[in-house]
């Protein structure tokens, strides 16, 4: 996997700022130090153990023992008139209240106060792992950023991971241990040792009769190997796993293929020739989704070889947006394809006997259609042109036949060991809807007494044919190890909080079979436990500090080692591939569904999918992800009814509208999305929304917190799982109260849609990769315009640094972890579904999203856009304050303490990327503001979330993306203090570390070797409206795409003039 | 009764008015410039330590180096307090017993932190790095004053924005040797400004007037 | 005086050899008279209410920030941007009226050109008060003028909207000083005319100690004439600066070299339409029939026509500027102006001020006091939209089409603007009451009387 990693991205000085440290520094920090030293709120950056006033001490204090319910909350009406005051107060120049210096008693060896330190984590999201980097401000974790040295990162984060830091200081975490008999009353670790102890001596007695764990899914090998010693110490015990989003097909297609339990490893940086069958190998809840993002960007570069991809799938997916050939199929149709494909694949390719006969060629219906049937056969063409360096693959979901006869092709192709290798499948914790329902079964029949569940959230989760909750309530002693007291804990007599990921030590292998080693890099908050420390805990293990267990599961008895593998957060290596013997494959049942018509009208077929903000609602309190808005949809605090316009106007559905989607008797109410490029009669919908009992901010209904979102897990059986067919849509004619959509925030009418389509062309620039081999000033040419002459001399010169950044739309897939990272490093606020809605989100970054293409076949283009940083800066000039002015490095400079927000900067913007606080954000949403503290222990610990680097913003002033001008601050007074030139890639800004495909490039266009000053050197190198004179900054870099010559329809010329 | 015209007396008012209306404005200018600038609000700022912690002491007399407690000022943004452990580190042999000293016994005993009152405060949106002033060789004395003649340290620089930028313009004056920054008695050799200029030659200081320089 | 005479409206009006008297008399006897009509009851209550929701929406906005106001991400200007401009323009007409006609010895003015100074300086202060709380941070405004201070910052003179507080500052003091200064001799009659002391004691420190003596007439009427000249470019001026707020941007529909002239001659057009729709109810319930006559109203009808043509002519322009210009983006705004979303508010423009007063070619019409009246207040709704045309449509749907946005006021916006009326309308009842609501002193100068010489 290495030829995969960038050199920067090996070399840890590419970190922004500080340095990685060994756990010992962590170690040596006692922790309370690690919660004391942080800022306090009032102060809106790090004086690090400078500015540590004493009511946040006696906070911290209180905090970490008593229930935030016993705290009163400030009255909001004191906040407001503060807030007046101090700012009244501020301007007249008064002397603001004292300051208190709070020193160490000691200070732990190697500590400077207020640098930020690095430490190397991992975090495991339903059994995905991926090894991170936390960035730690005087014990105090503010930022996640991707592992370089460990392959399942490579430097890159998801949403999820940049979302985690708020969950980490969300106050509605559970702070307590609490004991439901009837009602529900306090109680301590103490109580729970005690009694938990006693049951598990009593099950001890019996063999473990009556006993079972129900957990959710796992990589760490640590929790793996206490399962074993678990079921050891209790034979007749049963440990179950459920996860939603767990797919059985996957495992059982590579047993049907070969017959034993393996795991495959693709190589798509090795594929010329990438098929993917309704799979979507980028996205988050992919195993290995980040590296394989970097992996096939890496191959989408116009000016190296260039990969073509073929996508076959229901709706789009973020390959599919980067795809070169989309055909738009129903997921219940892929089966029909995959026969298709394999017979005529065998039928040329002629397979030795012993791999078995291949699938008879299927009459599906769709083979009809002209245009999908040439697309199959180019596909075919092209396989075989490419064996040994192309790649199939299906998406998880599929069943296993689909599986194994993909594993087929993939054998017959010859690509296993190039671009797809299988390796030994190490004990993972898994399982999925099938598990659970056995578990339910155990307990209808009354053999479980005592039931153990560690995290997930089952009873809001379960498949609504699975009976869990009511189950539940059967088994005499039920104990939840969970981050919050949700649906779940609120059914269990036991409920103990869980720490987070950041709180604990832990273990995860990611998804090339490498140990990754997490470390805590905070005290929990709320005392939390690990699920490893409690099961060593009712284990009675001699050790059951986390630390000791991970160690002891790697025996890493060396110091050396040990220490070693804390600092990189990994160890050992990738597991070694195996060369499977394929077993012929029996020819598959079609279902009706896959032969079945076009349009699909007649059995629409309903898939449910994770949901890229909220996961399968276990984010569903984190303010970050929810205002995420969908990268197709782009509506944010909600989940909506994707259909394809086609079928949506036969159904007598309208856009934005409400509709009953119904499945088997059971029905739910969404907000229809018209969503071009869906597969006909494939209605999609997201999981994960609905939560009633998620918190203050994914809702709450005893404290009438309004529900986020409809709760689609009421259509999820476990009998049909993530693909059902048989669904029905009936229209209801009423909008949604809020609809929270970023884009399109209203039905668009003709003239707008012809002023877009007009202007597209020139906006997000594209073309095919012959016609820009053959004319590469074809992407400068999409605009003709004058020549561009300057009203006056550039007020700098530009000597010494000049910043700029690239992005290249070639590798953006929409994914948003940008947008989260963003909004992570520069503490812009949550703004809440109704601000949204009136399209006043906060985010300084935004993806466009547009369709290209007509109603029945459209793609997905995804465009990042962000504060361009303008030479002519429109913005500028008008600041009658000057709160805007160039920085003599080209940035763009926002000075939030000058802005009086007369928002004429915005006006002016022809790109508005400014965000203006039309309310008090951070008093809403935190509780608390520049100008005032907050006495809201609530509020004090959201604050925490803060990046001490950068000023938090009050209401009335504007903002926007300074190209992280704090990091660049901090890494150029490094460089300069140890008399060095910055170096080209050691400013990151945060959108570019954390995004997976590397379509962001920052850096100095003096440095003509910089990888900035080459992208702009590129033909095609565009800016945004160049027609202004703004010159802009940021370039972009066109879109190429590299169709197959037989499909290439459309041709660059004709777009040119 | 008698129409209302104005006395003659009335005429010098028109003087006396004109004066006042004339006058007012500038007069309130000045009054709220002078009156709420740093320089009558911040300067001479000198509150009371829990500690009666003599800079006069322990720099000017025992002439210790100010980085043998605020060791970080050289490589990081904040030039950190000690930690009491540095107090110790001689107040275990000196004055073990006084009574002054009490509350940084009680810390080192209990591990809780001596509360210092901060005086040099800047406000919380502007980002001040020591270090790479430090590094470049500006003397603490400049922005801090003579604090080895200071019995309890108080502001003697008014650090408002305008003070900041007279010498990020005009740095020379300011300029000496790295290896003296700490040096309180240190006095250029020969003219200030051209030693100043020198030296800004040789480390090649750039002084930015950037809003980004300080606004983050 | 041969333009003069021919079009003095006075041939008849007044006769008699008391028409001194009964020109004083006619204005005096409403500050006289002990109850004003019961009508300036009703409306100075009326207004009076709009007065008390407008202190209580801007108290509310500067309390709750001004998220209160219907603005979204794109449309970042809404109604407090356009109530400014819609007020600038009604303040137009009253120094145009008082100095551009008096410079072209157009007489016929005397009888309105009171009160329109009045309701010029009523309207600039409407205006002047949206700037300051539209701002994020309503209470530092101040750091817009340039005063010395710690952080040696200044202000941005490259920015228009600090042009802006020099242009409507200027014209407001010489607004102000113009419309002092006329009034002088008239307290002095006042004064000399009131029984309680109050009101002698007052209006005789406003008469400044007029004597009525050869000599300070001629001074008076020096001066009057300097201010006059001093006036008359900041007639033009200070739409033409307002109207850079928007022509120095980049937006398409706001990105326009002919601003500066349009604006100037929407703002005469609303302002006489303003004139109009006071002076008709006033003579009506003040008796001032016999001053501000028919021939007035006919004239300034005339006026509003040609204006109005002038802002029509206006309207096409741009349209074929877009359309000659070749800039897609240019074209689609001025496209979707007129047929895109806000299309309703477009149309609701062009009938307003262009279709509406083509009734006055006829005679009949601008000799109707009604149909003067219903045009006036036509014209003023049509220059309102005009501003929202110009600002909101604009910036809902600019550059990106992914942020386009579709602005929609809040309960707010109305309350902040249906308020700004009640302020004016409050201050000008007082006006009409309490201080000469014509020019007595220039009108007998002006009448037939004044000059039986010239016959």
């Amino acid at each position: 996997m290495s030829s995969m990693k960038p050199k920067s991205l090996q070399d840890p000085s590419t970190v922004s700022s500080g340095e990685l440290k060994t756990p010992c520094d962590a170690a040596d920090m006692p922790a309370s130090a690690a919660a004391d030293t942080s800022a306090a709120p009032s102060h809106w950056r790090s004086l690090a153990e400078l500015d540590n006033d004493p009511e946040f001490r006696e906070f911290v204090a209180r905090e970490f023992k008593t229930p935030l319910e016993e705290m009163p909350l400030s009255s909001k009406g004191r906040r407001r008139f503060m807030q007046l005051m101090g700012a009244s107060f501020a301007l007249a120049g008064c002397r603001w209240k004292e300051d208190k210096l709070l020193p160490f008693s000691e200070r732990p060896e190697g500590f400077v106060p207020g640098e930020p330190v690095f430490y190397a984590t991992a975090m495991d999201i339903a059994g995905v792992a991926t090894g991170l980097w936390a960035k730690s401000f005087d014990g105090r974790p503010i930022k996640i950023e991707g592992n370089p040295n460990s392959a399942s990162s490579l430097g890159a984060t998801n949403t999820y991971h940049q979302g985690s830091i708020l969950g980490l200081y969300d106050p509605d975490r559970s702070q307590q241990v609490v004991r439901r008999a009837g009602q529900r009353t306090p109680s301590s670790w103490a109580d729970f040792d005690r009694a938990a102890g006693e049951l598990i001596a009593q099950a001890r007695a019996a063999g473990g009769r009556g006993v079972a764990v129900l957990s959710e899914a796992s990589s760490s090998p640590t929790l793996a190997s206490l399962r074993s010693r678990f079921l050891q110490a209790m034979p007749q015990a049963t440990w179950v796993a459920y996860e939603p989003s767990h797919s059985a097909s996957a495992e059982q297609g590579i047993e049907l293929a070969f017959g034993q339990r393996l795991r495959a490893v693709l190589a798509p940086e090795r594929a010329d020739v990438l098929v993917s069958l309704d799979a979507d190998l980028l996205c988050p809840s992919t195993d290995g989704g980040l590296a394989y993002s970097r992996a096939i960007a890496s191959r989408r570069d116009p000016s190296g070889s260039m990969s073509r991809i073929y996508a076959v799938e229901s709706s789009i997916t973020e390959i599919g947006s980067m795809a070169d050939h989309r055909v738009a199929l129903r997921a219940s149709q892929i089966a029909a394809v995959v026969a298709y494909l394999d017979a005529e694949l065998s039928a040329q390719a002629r397979p030795p006997a012993a791999l078995g006969a291949a699938q008879p060629r299927p009459d599906a219906k769709f083979l009809e259609d002209a245009g999908v049937k040439k697309v199959l056969d180019v596909i075919v063409k092209d396989l075989l042109a490419h064996r040994g360096s192309s790649l199939i693959t299906v998406g998880s979901r599929q069943p296993a036949e689909v599986h194994a006869v993909v594993h087929r092709l993939n054998t017959l192709l010859g690509n296993v060991g190039k671009t797809i290798r299988y390796v030994e499948e190490a004990d993972r914790i898994s399982g999925g809807a099938a598990d659970l329902a056995a578990l339910v079964a155990e307990i209808e029949a009354g053999r479980v007494e005592t039931l153990l569940i560690l995290g997930g959230n089952p009873v809001y989760n379960a498949p609504v044919d699975v009976p869990f909750a009511a189950a539940l309530g059967k088994v005499k002693n039920s104990i939840r190890l969970g981050l919050y007291e949700d649906e779940t804990s609120r059914l269990c007599t036991w409920h103990v909080p869980q720490a987070h990921y950041l709180e604990a030590w832990g273990d995860a292998r990611a998804f090339d079979g490498t140990v990754l080693i997490a470390q805590p890099t905070i005290a929990p908050l709320h005392g939390g436990r690990s699920a490893i420390e409690l099961i060593a805990g009712l284990l009675g293990l001699p050790r059951t500090s986390g630390q000791d267990l991970v160690r002891a599961t790697h025996d890493a008895s060396d110091d050396k080692v040990w220490r070693r593998a804390v600092h990189d957060g990994t160890l050992g290596s990738a597991a070694l591939a195996v060369e499977p013997v394929l077993r012929p494959i029996a020819s598959m049942t079609l279902t009706e569904a896959a032969l079945g018509s076009a349009d699909g009208i007649d059995k629409l077929e309903l898939v449910l999918e994770l949901d890229p903000a909220v996961h399968d609602g276990r984010f569903a309190n984190n303010g970050w992800l929810q205002e995420m808005s969908h990268p197709l949809t782009k509506i944010s605090w909600g989940n909506a009814l994707m259909i394809a316009p086609i079928t949506a106007e036969r159904l007598g559905l309208r856009d934005g509208f409400l509709a009953t989607l119904t499945l088997e008797g059971r029905s739910v109410e969404l907000p229809v999305a018209f969503t071009p490029g869906q597969a006909p009669g494939t209605l999609t919908v997201n999981l994960g929304y609905g939560r009633k009992v998620a918190g203050r901010v994914g809702g709450l209904v005893d404290e009438d917190v309004e529900v986020v979102g409809t709760d689609t897990y009421a259509l999820f059986t476990a009998k049909a799982g993530a693909i059902a067919v048989g669904a029905t849509v009936t229209p209801l004619n009423r909008r949604p109260d809020v609809l929270a959509n970023t884009q399109d925030l209203y039905a668009i009418d003709d003239i707008g849609a012809r002023g877009r389509d007009e202007r597209l062309p020139q906006l997000l620039r594209e073309t095919t990769l012959s016609d820009y081999q053959a004319h590469p000033e074809v992407i400068k040419h999409k605009v003709h315009h004058p020549p561009r002459l300057n009203l006056w001399h550039d007020p700098v010169s530009y000597d010494g640094h000049k910043w700029g950044m690239a992005i290249d739309l070639n590798k953006c897939t929409g994914c948003n972890a940008c947008v989260i990272a963003c909004a992570a490093e520069n503490n812009t606020p949550v703004v809440g579904k109704h601000e949204v809605a009136r399209g006043r989100e906060m985010n300084w970054l935004r993806v466009e999203r547009y369709f290209k293409g007509d109603r029945e076949q459209a793609d997905a283009r995804q465009m990042p856009v962000l504060c361009m940083q303008c030479e002519n800066a429109p913005c500028e000039q008008v600041c009658p304050v000057g709160a805007t002015l160039h920085s003599s490095e080209g940035l763009n400079d926002m000075v939030y303490n000058r802005c009086i927000g007369t928002r004429y900067c915005s006006n002016n913007c022809p790109y508005k990327v400014r965000r203006f606080n039309y309310r008090n954000y951070n008093l809403d949403v935190y509780g608390t503001t520049p100008y005032t503290g907050t006495d809201d222990p609530r509020a004090k610990l959201r604050s925490m979330a803060f990046n001490p680097d950068v000023t938090v913003r009050g209401r009335g002033v504007m903002e926007k993306c300074t190209f992280c001008v704090q990091r660049i601050q901090n890494v150029k007074i490094k460089a300069k203090n140890a008399r060095r030139p910055v170096e080209d890639g050691e400013i990151k800004t945060a959108c570019e570390q954390a995004c997976p495909t590397g379509a962001y490039v920052f850096g100095d266009l003096n440095d003509k070797k910089s990888r900035v000053a080459k992208a702009h050197g590129e033909p095609r190198a565009y800016e945004l409206l160049q027609e202004l004179n703004n010159r802009t900054r940021v370039q972009y870099l066109a879109r190429i795409s590299n169709p197959h010559p037989e499909l290439a329809t459309e041709d660059g010329h004709s777009e040119r003039h | 009764m008698k129409l209302f015209v104005f006395p003659r007396w009335a005429n010098k008012t028109r003087l006396i008015a004109g004066a006042a209306l004339g006058g007012a404005p500038i007069y309130l200018t000045a009054f709220v410039w002078y009156g709420f600038s740093p320089k009558t609000t911040d300067v001479g700022y000198q509150p009371k330590q829990p500690v009666p912690y003599s800079h006069e002491l322990h720099v000017g007399e025992l002439g210790i180096d100010c980085r043998y407690c605020h060791t970080t000022v050289d490589q990081a943004a904040f030039a950190a307090i000690p930690p009491t452990q540095t107090c110790m580190n001689c107040h275990t042999l000196v004055h073990p017993t006084s009574p002054k000293l009490l509350p940084v016994r009680e810390s080192a005993a209990t591990g809780q932190p001596v509360q210092w009152v901060k005086v040099h405060d800047l406000p919380d949106y502007a980002y001040f790095n020591h270090s790479a002033h430090v590094t470049r060789g500006v003397g603490c004395v400049s922005c801090h004053g003579r604090v080895d003649r200071m019995e309890v340290v108080y502001q003697q620089e008014t650090l408002s924005m305008e003070w900041c930028l007279d010498c990020h313009r005009n740095p020379e004056p300011h300029l000496r040797p790295p290896s003296e920054v700490t040096n309180m008695n240190w006095t250029p050799p020969g003219d200030p400004i051209a030693y100043g200029a020198q030296l800004r030659e040789q480390n090649n200081i750039h002084p930015p007037t950037d809003c980004s320089t300080c606004h983050r | 005086m041969a333009i003069a005479s021919d079009i003095n409206p006075y041939q008849g009006a007044l006769k008699g050899d008391n028409a001194f008297a009964q020109i004083t008399d006619n204005v005096s006897r409403i500050m006289e008279a002990p109850k004003p009509p019961r009508a300036w009851y009703i409306a100075m209550g009326f207004s009076l209410m709009l007065l008390a929701m407008f202190g209580a929406s801007l108290g509310f906005v500067v309390w709750e920030g001004i998220g209160a106001w219907g603005h979204i991400h794109p449309v970042a200007w809404g109604f407090p941007i356009v109530n400014f401009v819609f007020w600038v323009g009604i303040g137009h007409a009253g120094t145009l009226i008082s100095a551009i006609l008096f410079l072209l010895r157009q007489n016929w003015r005397t009888a309105i050109n009171r009160f329109a100074e009045a309701m010029t300086i009523f309207a600039v202060i409407c205006a002047a008060i949206f700037p300051g709380v539209h701002i994020g941070r309503p209470w530092l405004p101040y750091w817009m003028t340039p005063i010395p201070n710690q952080m040696g910052m200044w202000p941005q003179f490259r920015s228009p909207l600090e042009w802006d507080i020099f242009a409507v500052g200027t014209y407001a003091t010489v607004s102000i000083l113009f419309w002092y200064m006329g009034m002088i001799p008239d307290f002095a009659t006042f004064r000399d005319r009131s029984k309680t002391t109050v009101r002698r004691l007052v209006y005789g420190l406003l008469a400044m100690g007029w004597r009525g003596s050869s000599r300070q007439w001629h001074r008076y009427e020096r001066a009057y004439l300097l201010l006059a000249a001093l006036a008359t470019p900041l007639v033009l001026s200070v739409h033409s600066v307002v109207s850079f707020d928007f022509a120095t941007s980049q937006l398409p529909g706001w990105h326009t070299t002919i601003f500066p002239p349009y604006f100037v001659a929407g703002a005469i057009f609303g302002g006489f339409a303003m004139v109009v729709v006071l002076a008709v109810p006033s003579r009506q319930f003040f008796g001032l029939k016999r001053i501000i006559t028919m021939r007035h109203l006919e004239l300034m009808s005339k006026i509003i026509l040609a204006t109005g043509m002038l802002v029509g002519y206006a309207y096409g322009m741009e349209m074929f500027i877009a359309w000659y210009s070749g800039a897609i983006y240019e074209q689609f705004a001025f496209v979707n102006r007129a047929f895109g979303n806000y299309g309703w508010a477009y149309w609701t423009m062009i009938f307003c001020n262009v279709l509406a007063p083509q009734v006055f070619w006829s005679k009949k019409m601008r000799t109707n006091v009604w149909v003067i009246f219903f045009v006036g207040v036509l014209v003023n709704v049509g220059m309102w939209f005009e501003r929202f045309v110009i600002i909101c449509t604009s910036l809902a749907r600019d550059f990106l089409p992914a942020n386009w946005g579709y602005f929609v006021p809040s309960v707010v916006d109305y309350a902040t603007l249906a308020g700004s009326f009640g302020l004016f309308f409050t201050l000008f009842l007082l006006f009409c009451r309490y201080i000469p609501m014509v020019a007595m002193a220039e009108m007998k100068a002006f009448i037939p009387e004044g000059h039986a010489h010239d016959h």
